[in-house]
């Protein structure tokens, strides 16, 4: 199983416009072009998609090859002269640019594009002046698509749109619909709204495709960009905060190069609005920290935050608890000491360029969209073969995944067994591992699991003439009673078997909190909660006894999937006290929350660099440049993996904690534009054996969490799972963070029969 | 350019009177004689009959030559910069505000705000729309680079109010749709005045 990406790049030589440029064999003539900053004008060419090849505005001239050459398309051969500028490619391309300009609507005045807008910047560079040519025009109304808007005659059917749709988000509504003139861009699942198309809207060069809150809302120019990181989920993918008169208008991102899912996107008004400095409530507060024992709290806070919760162990001996972080931290822990590694070795870029890809224990869509985009950009670039192992299938992930291996819930081990005997089985491994796989009981597993053996065959099968392959790992594992041993089996796949692992942190900042604090469990006593419910009570979603700011009001860093740690700013004002001003009246002594960057734990592998001196750009060629990549250290390693226990499958009701897609936390349900439905969703077969009717009310308790929701049929789901959203537990959220399968008596509320 | 323009005297015919200087007395008898003369001659009351004439004529024949200021205001210059007027089409009586922005961006001062939204005919309408007359300059590069001359300055000079705000409203500027036909056309920045061509008249003195 080796890795495709260790054979050696072939190196080339040519020139460019009279200037010597090297690149690899492979590259295209513009992406060489680019990486040697010489300007070749494009209109539908998108970098982080395959070449489009729509618009002919890239043409070059290459000595001894008859016609113009489309430099986004054409490999770049040894030796060869271009010249990119001349009397004749100006004017193809200034025909280009008058043909675009046919009919297109003069509403650049009210047009939300304009001031940004492709079409405008290239009309005036290749000086069109008027609209030489015009046609009938077809009748062409405006379409509302949900989160975005259609307009066709604005459109230059550019299809950027479609194959980000396709090749990105991999939600495949959009699709051309060919017809010379009135060609127009189609929704083909224009019923399922889709807020991941808000991507494709982010790519559009004129504008055709646009938010639909924010349409007509403000001009490009009157928006004040505030670069920060998306705090949804652990991608934490970069983003602009569009602000103006202390209000956010908008969400953009660097398209070109990375993305953004539709929360992401969409869900931006999350901020702690009108909140002023509370002396007495901050008083109370000095005096809760004084005589608590335990600081519970999400792991939704900043690196820094995390330091000052730890220093403030350090000063004062609390007890750090963080139930989803604790287990994260558990599990990373073990598999390091068979990794020998402090970190998993898997980054989400490389996960797009595997050949083969392995899920398990997670509803990926919804836990992590930005993973499920960069399976499906595996998928669609490399053909690679996607197995999904869950309890419960997922229609949205049908058009990428090859096979869906269902097992039971509960038997996370077996099937963590399972998988590396299947994968290791024809390694050659250390004896102490080949001991372990060979006393492995497979048939007795396989029945335990419910995954057949022909079914792992298949997988290795498919397997077999492939190389890259990655391995996700979701959060269901990290809080199985057998986590640690979970850990250790998955760490082999990595350690023998050169497996791109990611394990996806279960929240935003999982993996930074996980690093930087030492986690207690909970001791009797007086507790302070931070955005979980305590004695005395942090928020930043109201309901709390002392405010605190979002995390787009305040600036810090934030530790991504990818081991980066990727600043954020301030992208709305806050009037009240944050938690460093509590940390200061308790014996801290630094200014800012951002002193702390610098003092992040280096055996940890944070950097000391000031938060100021943090990079946050991509460059030409989409290199990320955000923030700094964590350094993995040594881990010492304990090899030995414990007998595989018997598995306890749940019986009865079972619901399974996943958030519908867009919402992840209490910030996300703010969100007025996102997805607010807050249904137990269930398969007609759950109905049938819960004896419930769609539209019923029913009340159940996980974790000590009451619930009382209305119960819906889903007809996309199958088997006797249903799913049950937290996001909307408020200050409960976090509380739910054990095993996400869990066992309920589901009781009726209201209209009893 | 040569300075014979300039020199050249003849301005044509002008109905400029001279005056009659042809009396200066020259000797000392001579001015006590006309002190004499200007003490007791009746003159006194034909300039005092000039008087009573047009006093009769003003109040008795009508032809009073005093604006009547409030109630009366004489015509300013069109280039004059008072109070912003939000014009409307003249054909369909909708403002003519398309919600660009360029005002609320170009302005120095920062006086302008406004907000927009996707109105119900897949319009952009204005949905608030302020001038800050606090802080506004009145320098006119709002109305200059409105492309669709919608926001100019009128005609307001009378700007003492108890409230900034009763301005700075857009209901406030806009043209009630009852007068419009009363709506003048702006005739753009640094427009002459409408008898500018009467008031020119060529200098009789070099310079």
């Amino acid at each position: 199983m080796s890795n495709i990406r260790d054979i050696k790049p072939k190196t080339i030589n040519l020139t460019i416009d009279g200037k010597a440029c090297s690149g690899v064999f492979g590259q295209t003539i513009l992406e060489i072009a680019r990486e040697n900053d010489i300007y070749i004008p494009t209109m539908c060419y998108l970098t982080k998609v395959l070449p489009i090849a729509s618009c002919r505005m890239c043409v070059v001239d290459v000595e001894g090859v008859d016609g113009l050459i489309l430099s986004c398309q054409e490999k770049a051969t040894n030796g060869a002269v271009i010249h990119t500028q001349n009397s004749q490619l100006y004017k193809e391309r200034q025909n280009i640019m008058k043909l675009y300009n046919v009919n297109h609507p003069l509403e650049c005045g009210v047009c939300d594009k304009s001031g940004e807008c492709d079409l405008q910047n290239k009309t005036m560079e290749f000086g069109v002046s008027g609209q030489n040519f015009t046609t009938k025009e077809p009748f062409r109304p405006v379409q509302n698509w949900g989160h975005i808007s259609y307009d066709p005659a604005l459109c230059i059917m550019c299809e950027k749109c479609v194959r980000v749709s396709t090749e990105i988000t991999g939600d495949e509504a959009l699709k051309v619909h060919f017809g010379g003139y009135s060609s127009t861009i189609l929704n083909v699942k224009e019923n399922q709204n889709f807020s991941s198309l808000g991507e494709a809207a982010a790519v559009c060069p004129v504008g055709a495709l646009v938010s639909t809150d924010f349409k007509y809302t403000a001009n490009a120019w009157e928006l004040d960009k505030v670069p920060a990181s998306c705090s949804h989920c652990s991608s934490a993918c970069q983003l602009d905060y569009e602000v103006k008169h202390d209000k956010v208008y908008r969400v953009t991102n660097n398209a070109e190069h990375s993305n953004l899912c539709g929360a992401g996107r969409f869900g931006f008004d999350f901020a702690n609005e009108n909140v002023s400095k509370d002396k007495e409530a901050f008083n109370q507060a000095v005096k809760a920290f004084g005589e608590a024992k335990n600081i519970q709290f999400s792991s939704n806070i900043s690196n820094e935050e995390a330091l000052i919760l730890q220093k403030l162990k350090e000063l004062k001996g609390y007890n750090l608890v963080s139930k989803e972080a604790k287990d994260y931290q558990t599990f990373l822990k073990a598999y390091s000491e068979v990794t020998g590694s402090t970190l998993y070795s898997g980054n989400l870029k490389a996960l797009s360029q595997s050949r083969g890809i392995i899920v398990m224990g997670t509803r990926i869509n919804n836990d992590n969209p930005m993973v499920k985009y960069h399976i499906n950009m595996a998928s669609k670039w490399h053909r690679a073969r996607v197995a999904y192992m869950h309890p419960v299938e997922d229609t949205l992930m049908q058009n990428v995944v090859t096979q869906f291996i269902k097992y039971e819930a509960g038997s996370e081990e077996g099937v963590a067994a399972l998988l590396t005997y299947t994968l290791l089985k024809d390694i050659k491994v250390p004896k102490g591992i080949q001991t372990m796989l060979d006393n492995l009981d497979i048939g007795n597993l396989s029945a335990e699991t419910n995954i057949g053996e022909e079914e792992l065959e298949a997988l290795a099968k498919s397997l077999l003439k492939k190389s890259g392959f990655s391995l996700v790992v979701g959060a269901d594992v990290y809080a199985h009673p057998r986590a640690s041993n979970i850990a250790k089996l998955l760490g082999l796949l990595e350690h023998l078997a050169g497996f791109n692992v990611v394990l996806v942190p279960p929240t935003t900042n999982a993996l930074g909190v996980s690093l930087i604090c030492e986690l207690d469990d909970a001791v009797e006593g007086l507790t302070v909660g931070y955005n979980v419910k305590g004695d005395f009570t942090l928020s930043s979603f109201g309901e709390g006894d002392l405010d605190m700011p979002a995390m787009n009001q305040q600036e810090g860093t934030l530790t991504s999937i990818d081991k980066r740690v990727v600043p954020t700013h301030v992208a709305r004002t806050y009037g009240g006290y944050v938690l460093n001003d509590i940390a200061n009246a308790l014996g801290l002594n630094e200014t800012y929350t951002i002193n702390y960057t610098e003092q992040l734990p280096k055996d940890k592998g944070f950097e000391s660099a000031e938060f100021d001196a943090l990079p946050n750009y991509f460059d030409a060629m989409g290199n990320e440049n955000r923030g700094y990549l964590l350094k993995a250290q040594k881990a010492s390693a304990n090899r030995k993996i414990e007998d595989i226990e018997e598995i306890r499958g749940l019986d009865g009701v079972v619901v399974y904690n996943c958030n519908h897609i867009d919402q992840f936390t209490p910030l996300t349900e703010q969100c007025k534009t996102l997805n607010q439905d807050k249904y137990l969703l269930g398969s007609q077969q759950f109905a049938t054996a819960g004896k419930l009717r769609d539209g019923d009310t029913i009340g159940y308790t996980i974790d000590g969490v009451k619930f009382e929701r209305v119960f819906k049929i889903d007809t996309s789901l199958k088997g006797t799972i249903a799913l049950n959203p937290t996001f909307d537990m408020g200050l409960s959220s976090a509380l739910l963070s054990s095993y996400r399968f869990s066992q309920v008596k589901l009781e009726r509320v209201g209209n009893l029969i | 350019m040569s300075l014979e323009q300039f020199k050249n005297r003849n301005v044509g015919t002008q109905n400029y009177k001279k005056l009659d200087l042809s009396h200066s007395p020259s000797s000392g008898w001579g001015e006590f004689k006309q002190v004499v003369s200007r003490t007791f001659k009746p003159e006194l009351f034909v300039g005092l009959w000039v008087t009573l004439r047009e006093m009769g004529n003003a109040l008795l024949g009508g032809k009073m030559h005093t604006t009547q200021y409030p109630f009366e205001k004489l015509p300013i210059s069109p280039r004059y910069r008072a109070i912003h007027e939000m014009l409307r089409l003249m054909e369909s009586g909708n403002y003519r505000c398309i919600g660009c922005g360029l005002c609320e961006k170009i302005c120095i001062s920062n006086c302008i705000s406004m907000e927009t939204r996707y109105d119900e005919n897949q319009r952009k309408e204005v949905s608030k729309y302020t001038i800050n007359f606090g802080r506004c300059i009145f320098c006119g590069y709002c109305a200059e680079v409105c492309p669709e001359l919608a926001i100019v300055h009128g005609q307001r000079y009378e700007t003492a109010s108890e409230q900034r705000a009763s301005f700075s409203l857009f209901e406030d500027m806009l043209t009630p749709i009852d007068k419009l036909n009363l709506q003048q056309e702006y005739q753009g920045f640094g427009a002459i005045s409408p008898n500018a061509d009467d008031n020119i008249k060529k200098t009789p003195l070099a310079y």
